[in-house]
């Protein structure tokens, strides 16, 4: 150190001019940030829908759906497979879920919350692991909606005689604009 | 004033600092000197097919509007950007849409709407073109206001207010 701490008058001086170098570099370092951003701030699809699912028996699997506070998702744009062939879902017995006005989709249900939903799987040997590819579009009510997302849960059905399998985490989602 | 080695690194950690709350806010995606947008150079088809190049507003002050008929505060603002769109457009003033939706939809829905402002269609490239220029969740609507000199003057995620879109519109047309 250049001065120690006995010399208190110059290390005021010095505070001085740092703070108003600092205060110099600052304003130059955000005078470069010409633009401006708006909007609030917003979790990713996945974390605004957190997918999970496990297999209660070799027929059926349960998906559940963990939709984060001021977001919602459409009852009608999920979609359910599983696979591989010749390993096939049927119908998924889903909740009713919650009127919704859209202008454009005209009466609608949603999902907040908790979406359990069990999801028959024929064609499965037990013990079999097996993918469920599940689709699904949300909004949050900040204002913004998600292009449908693809996301899939790795199972494995469990052995005849054994229990449900543990939940199991979605994999990191895939983008789908097309659909 | 001579400037101690400890100010240097002082003002160098500030400046750093500074520079990456920038960054972690969204608002800095370029120096203030940076070239004109790459939105700018990209070319995306309309909804008959026909290729259009975004440059060809370029000079203008141009409002890119992400969106999709499949989003309900996408179709809400819209007729904003329409009244605005044929208040303004005299002044210089241009709307686009970038969809992220399919053709025949688009289509549909801007006769519908009797949209008075071109619309292109967007897939994977112009959600992940949007991540770019800020849309780190990919989600829409998402608006990208571009000056006269071809920079970005504002990146919005979300619906745009009309005060807010008429003042930031004010000083830039």
């Amino acid at each position: 150190m250049p001065c120690p701490t006995t010399c208190a008058g110059s290390r005021t001086r010095r505070g001085r001019r740092e703070i108003a170098a600092l205060a110099g570099a600052f304003l130059v370092a955000t005078a470069a940030i010409a633009q401006t951003t708006g909007g609030p701030k917003l979790l990713p699809a996945e974390d605004a829908f957190r997918l999970s699912a496990r297999a209660l028996d070799a027929s059926t699997i349960e998906v559940r759906y963990n939709v984060a506070d001021g977001y919602y998702l459409y009852r009608d744009k999920l979609r359910f497979k599983v696979e591989p062939a010749p390993v096939a879902a049927g119908t998924a017995a889903l909740p009713p879920g919650k009127p919704h006005r859209d202008e454009f989709f005209g009466e609608v249900a949603i999902y907040r919350g908790l979406v359990v939903a069990k999801l028959p799987v024929t064609g499965a040997k037990a013990g079999q692991a097996v993918s469920l590819v599940a689709d699904s579009q949300g909004c949050a009510d900040a204002g913004v909606c998600y292009p449908p997302q693809t996301q899939r849960v790795e199972l494995r059905l469990p052995a005849s005689g054994a229990g449900p399998s543990v939940a199991v985490e979605a994999m990191p989602a895939k983008k789908d604009y097309f659909k | 004033m001579t400037v101690r080695a400890p100010t240097l690194a002082a003002i160098a950690v500030v400046s750093a600092l500074a520079l990456a709350a920038g960054l972690w806010f969204g608002q800095v995606d370029k120096p203030a000197d940076a070239p004109a947008t790459p939105l700018l150079g990209i070319t995306l088809p309309d909804p008959d097919g026909k290729d259009q190049a975004i440059a060809q507003w370029k000079g203008k002050v141009l409002i890119v509007n992400f969106w999709a008929t499949w989003c309900a505060p996408c179709r809400e603002e819209m007729p904003m950007f329409m009244r605005l769109q044929a208040e303004q457009g005299a002044k210089g003033v241009q709307f686009v849409g970038i969809a992220v939706d399919n053709a025949d939809k688009v289509r549909d829905y801007a006769a519908d709407l009797k949209l008075n402002y071109p619309t292109l269609i967007g897939g994977f490239g112009a959600m992940e073109l949007s991540k770019t220029l800020g849309n780190a969740i990919m989600a829409l609507p998402f608006t990208v206001i571009i000056d006269r000199a071809g920079k970005v003057a504002h990146t919005q995620l979300g619906p745009l207010k009309e005060e807010q879109l008429r003042s930031i519109l004010g000083q830039l047309a």
